[in-house]
């Protein structure tokens, strides 16, 4: 019970070495055919785009580079985001998009989850959207905020025994009874998978502050039920094979680039990629060289729109 | 986890044979509960006559429950609402425990503690003389996720209790979370981390486990756990009673918190199987905790002694 959070382990060569602030980057970008960007912290915070993505997105471009957005932030599904990036002014296509809701899915789908099956979301509207498109039927996710429960003799909450799977991630609406159904459904449905978009501690919903992540309502889950759930999200290299495999991309080819060293840069390092962490989002640069941080990026920059100020200055 | 008794003892079933040589061992029956006198507000039969026949016989009833909902002041009320005399001296609460740890840790009465959990937390710390924020009034409170709303949150708060509560909400996640994450030596306690409960006499229920567990989730730091099986509510059953743990028999239906406990401060151990363990359970291959003996549930004593 006691068992920090499923973190895969990082690879021993990159842990040795301390992480080199950028400064070649047309050599960073040359040596790679794919950058994957975390969204929160890296091109936006809450809804205010960071300043100087959208010529760094159109260089990369124009260098023929691919572009791919993996984000574990669950609320949204892929088609949402793609409208989010449009409103800030970037054109992002859907396909480039990768929600850890749409991982959800794309993992059930991907263990051929028994469409006769249901699943409870413990979650918000991006995980119905993609499970919905992916022919899933689903119980639970916000509407099951308003539901109340009574605890008094006599009284039992029933659960669906169709239930094959519980998807938890980021629930503004978590309650007790959804704790109960989905603990009921994982407990006594014989085979009931029990699925996290992600375990984030902490997470910029707004840019002003930060607010307990997918971490929570997952770690809820575990505390009940006392067993560990299979991660979709980063660290979890499934949205890197995933999208490796769809895109048909070599890792080594591939530089993940994020704010968050025990979820992006992991991803990175565990997927065999190149790792760029940005100081735009939720890590500091002493909270990089703190004796304790263990995890160590190739490099760091302040923010990615430094491609085009390095750029200019490189050697 | 603390010295645990070899688990290469067999556990043996509680039987007329062995039933009196136990009992004429011990001083004092410590019972658990949720699961062993009760299960949510309904009472376990058999129980007001097997409590009063250990009275009878000069045997001290002590009990101590991992169930922070309530102070020991409200348990007393229950038992009597249920006609089982028992005063408030003779219950210890995981409520009780938070508070207790707070002043023997000398916390400062300046700062206030922010409560995810009910009312007996609030009270308990109340009594000791701490200010408790939070409760079960924030069950009642919205989160407004907007660009320009900053979620606020008292500075003074200098520790955090989480215990059940079935209210549990994103506010006083969120609320807890900030406290942890960004008061200056904000201290994370946690009142049990019981991972269900018989909260209705028809079901399990999520126990603190739950939202000890979010909590952790969102800050990635382990709590200070004051409810079993941390022996720390030993040291004021001792104060109390003065009687050795050697001649304590600890009552418990859950392996890993009244077993535990019981082992962990040195009390001959009896599992019930009116709660949340069954024989199955007990006997499986992957458990390692053994008790000294089991039974269905405490009136078998009775029943057995007769």
């Amino acid at each position: 019970m006691d068992k920090k959070k499923n973190s895969v382990v990082t690879s021993a060569a990159a842990a040795s070495v301390a992480a080199q602030p950028l400064e070649n980057a047309d050599a960073l970008i040359d040596s790679v055919e794919t950058f994957i960007f975390d969204c929160d912290g890296v091109i936006w915070k809450g809804d205010s785009l960071i300043e100087g993505v959208p010529e760094t997105l159109e260089l990369l471009r124009a260098k023929g580079k691919r572009l791919v957005f993996v984000t574990n932030n669950s609320t949204k599904s892929r088609k949402q985001y793609g409208k989010k990036f449009e409103t800030l002014g970037l054109s992002v296509n859907e396909e480039e998009i990768f929600a850890s809701s749409f991982a959800a899915a794309a993992y059930l789908q991907s263990i051929d989850f028994p469409k006769d099956k249901k699943i409870y979301v413990i979650g918000e509207e991006g995980i119905l959207i993609e499970l919905e498109l992916a022919g899933f039927s689903y119980l639970g996710g916000p509407e099951d905020g308003g539901k109340k429960i009574e605890l008094k003799p006599g009284y039992l909450m029933e659960h669906d025994k169709d239930v094959g799977a519980v998807v938890v991630g980021f629930d503004r609406y978590f309650n007790y009874y959804k704790v109960q159904y989905g603990t009921l459904c994982v407990r006594e449905n014989p085979g009931c998978l029990f699925l996290a978009t992600n375990r984030d501690a902490v997470t910029h919903l707004t840019d002003a502050q930060e607010w307990a992540g997918g971490g929570s309502m997952v770690g809820a889950l575990v505390g009940s039920t006392q067993r560990e759930p299979l991660v979709v999200g980063k660290p979890s290299t499934f949205m890197m094979d995933y999208l490796a495999n769809k895109f048909g991309i070599t890792k080594s080819q591939i530089c993940m680039v994020g704010d968050r060293l025990d979820t992006d840069i992991l991803f990175g390092q565990n997927g065999g990629c190149k790792t760029l962490l940005v100081l735009s989002g939720v890590t500091s640069l002493s909270m990089l060289q703190n004796p304790n941080n263990s995890i160590q990026p190739d490099f760091y920059t302040n923010k990615i729109s430094d491609f085009l100020s390095l750029k200019a200055a490189n050697v | 986890m603390g010295d645990q008794k070899s688990t290469t003892n067999p556990c043996h079933h509680l039987s007329p044979t062995n039933v009196r040589d136990l009992f004429d061992s011990l001083d004092a029956f410590v019972f658990d509960c949720d699961g062993v006198i009760w299960k949510g507000d309904t009472l376990i039969d058999g129980v007001p006559q097997t409590l009063e026949m250990l009275r009878s016989k000069g045997k001290k009833l002590v009990f101590v429950t991992n169930n922070s909902m309530k102070s020991r002041r409200q348990y007393a009320q229950k038992f009597q609402s249920l006609g089982i005399p028992v005063t408030e001296e003779e219950i210890f609460s995981s409520s009780f425990a938070a508070a207790m740890y707070l002043k023997v840790n000398k916390f400062p009465p300046e700062k206030k503690v922010y409560v995810i959990g009910g009312e007996g937390i609030l009270e308990e710390l109340k009594l000791a003389g701490f200010t408790g924020i939070g409760g079960p009034e924030d069950g009642k409170k919205n989160v407004q996720l907007k660009a320009n709303t900053l979620f606020e949150h008292d500075k003074s708060v200098g520790a955090v209790v989480v215990g059940l509560d079935p209210h549990i909400n994103y506010y006083k996640l969120q609320y807890g979370t900030l406290c942890i994450r960004e008061n200056p030596g904000c201290i994370f306690i946690a009142t049990n981390r019981d991972a269900t409960g018989n909260m209705t006499d028809l079901q399990e229920w999520p126990g603190a486990g739950c939202m000890v567990a979010a909590v952790c989730g969102s800050t990635d730091k382990e709590p200070i756990v004051v409810g079993k099986p941390s022996t720390f509510l030993m040291d004021f059953l001792q104060k109390k009673y003065n009687i050795p743990t050697s001649k304590m028999c600890m009552v418990g239906d859950r392996l890993d918190t009244d077993i535990l406990f019981g082992q962990n401060a040195g009390c001959t151990t009896l599992l019930v199987l009116s709660g949340v363990t069954s024989q199955s359970t007990l006997q499986d291959p992957s458990n390692h905790i053994q008790p000294d003996y089991y039974t269905n549930q405490i009136s078998d004593i009775l029943d057995l002694m007769t």
